[in-house]
């Protein structure tokens, strides 16, 4: 076998593969048995070696933990609502849209540890889902999606002060529910935020203040938006996140941003999924507006991120 | 060495978790039962103490409980599953306690986990060095430089970036070295299991 392919093999079982490798690996995985093969015998040398290690016994009473863990929240499991609705904890459970923010640190939280398995935002650890801003985004007024393309994607869009550029990032396999969207999403997510110059887009140098990337899978109406060094807000002004249909030239609000202090954050949003949403090409911004101005209204205030020319 | 479980005991265990998944809970004893084991050692090699390591198992399990339904057998054993569960808990929890104690590569002659050193870790490692390391002794067989990519590779936090700048080699070379030292492994692993 090729030494490359081998080589990807081994890290790809040793969870040391960049998402971009990830992929392209586990594209071909299934199209080359031999490949699969040896991946194969590499997982089971990766657990003859746990195996191999010291054997020690955990403390006698960690089951019982473990299982009054479970039992505060016996929701769980194949049987209980997913994952992605368990994390809602937002007051207001009727929006259509809302979002999240994955905190960078925090105590733990048992709704965020629901979607935490796969993802590289466990960097953030676990931590309590802190709902924040609202938003109502009525995307019936948006055109409908259409079916997705027979490979699946999902749409990844760079933004800076000046400008956002879109692509669409291909998956290696079709995202088979909610849940499996968010963890896709979020892993993504968390490793662009790790590593941004990974992102499939690339900004310009020239940026004044303010940097950022949305993810967005349009076949469940999941995303991710991560910003980074947004200027500094006053009192009573807040950010908010907009959807352009650019199609049409409709903007509505998507929520608000809880970005202080640093600027910073990662955040998930999503459309409900009996909102038929977005069609075409669709674009991320974010603005300064009053507090106090209603969800629904049009943009106003300053583009931090996007193309101001756009409004 | 116990053997790793054959591909009964995968199907065996991919039918747990998947009863797991449907709220069973006995279903999950019987997996506490047959990883606990392997994977707090394995948490311990990870981060050095057997308090953090007992914590570390006790949210990977809640993990597993909430997320058996979305294992996907296709893609990898149970076991493995588990294992990359533990390990990213691990390096995550590293990662956020900003310190190594347990990446400097494990000596051919250490039995014992790192930090374990008074009290009850005192007594682990003492039981850790009476019961042979048999996965010292495997990497004991593999050449200095695979072993010691390999070993960063397994028990550490740091990315394929940081191994290569902690071994002041370029990423190709530690990505050619740990691919050498996993096939090593495997080769070394099989001919001793029983």
């Amino acid at each position: 076998m090729n030494p490359q392919l081998e080589e990807l093999a081994c890290l790809y079982v040793l969870d040391r593969l960049e998402p971009g490798e990830r992929s392209i690996f586990e594209e071909r995985l299934p199209r080359d048995p031999e490949l699969a093969a040896l991946v194969a015998e590499l997982e089971s040398t990766l657990g003859r070696a746990v195996r191999a290690l010291p054997q020690g016994e955990p403390p006698g009473g960690s089951l019982a933990d473990i299982e009054a863990r479970i039992d505060l929240n016996p929701a769980v499991g194949a049987s209980a609502p997913r994952s992605r609705e368990r994390e809602r904890v937002d007051p207001t459970p009727t929006a259509e849209f809302r979002i999240n923010q994955l905190p960078s640190n925090g105590a733990s939280g048992q709704a965020r540890r629901a979607v935490s398995l796969w993802v590289p935002v466990l960097r953030w650890g676990i931590a309590a889902v802190i709902a924040v801003g609202v938003g109502v985004i009525a995307v019936e007024h948006l055109r409908p999606i259409p079916a997705v393309a027979n490979r699946p994607f999902v749409i990844v869009v760079g933004l800076d002060s000046q400008q956002s550029r879109q692509t669409r990032l291909p998956l290696s396999e079709r995202l088979r529910d909610a849940d499996a969207s968010f963890v896709k999403l979020a892993s993504l997510a968390g490793e662009f935020w790790d590593k941004p110059s990974d992102l499939p887009v690339k900004l310009g140098s020239n940026v004044r203040s303010g940097r950022g990337y949305a993810l967005f899978d349009p076949a469940s109406g999941q995303g991710f938006i991560g910003v980074r060094q947004l200027p500094a807000i006053e009192s009573g002004r807040r950010y908010r996140l907009w959807i352009l249909d650019t199609a049409s030239g409709q903007a509505r609000e998507a929520g608000v941003l809880p970005a202080a202090g640093s600027g910073s954050g990662l955040y998930s949003f999503f459309v409900a999924p009996a909102v038929k949403a977005v069609a075409g090409r669709l674009d991320f911004f974010v603005t300064v507006e009053d507090a106090v101005a209603p969800a629904s209204a049009r943009p106003s205030g300053n583009v931090v991120l996007g193309d101001p020319r756009t409004f | 060495m116990p053997p790793e479980p054959d591909n009964a005991a995968a199907t065996e265990e991919a039918g747990l978790l998947a009863l797991t998944g449907r709220g069973d809970r006995e279903a999950f004893r019987l997996l506490y039962a047959r990883y606990s084991a392997p994977l707090f050692s394995l948490a311990v090699r990870f981060v050095g103490n057997t308090g953090e390591a007992e914590e570390l198992l006790q949210d990977v399990f809640v993990k597993i409980w909430r997320n058996a339904v979305v294992f996907d057998s296709r893609k990898s054993r149970p076991f493995t599953w588990a294992v990359t569960i533990m390990r990213r808990t691990c390096i995550d929890h590293l990662r956020k306690r900003r310190r190594i104690p347990a990446s400097a590569p494990l000596p051919a002659d250490a039995g014992a986990p790192a930090g374990c050193s008074t009290g009850a870790d005192g007594r682990q490692a003492a039981e850790a060095r009476e019961d042979s390391d048999r996965l010292s002794e495997a990497l004991a067989k593999i050449p200095p430089d695979p072993r010691r990519a390999l070993e960063l590779a397994l028990f550490s936090e740091m990315t394929r970036v940081e191994i290569a700048r902690h071994l002041e080699q370029p990423e190709g070379t530690v990505k050619s070295w740990i691919r050498r030292g996993m096939l090593d492994l495997r080769t070394i692993l099989t001919n001793s299991a029983p």
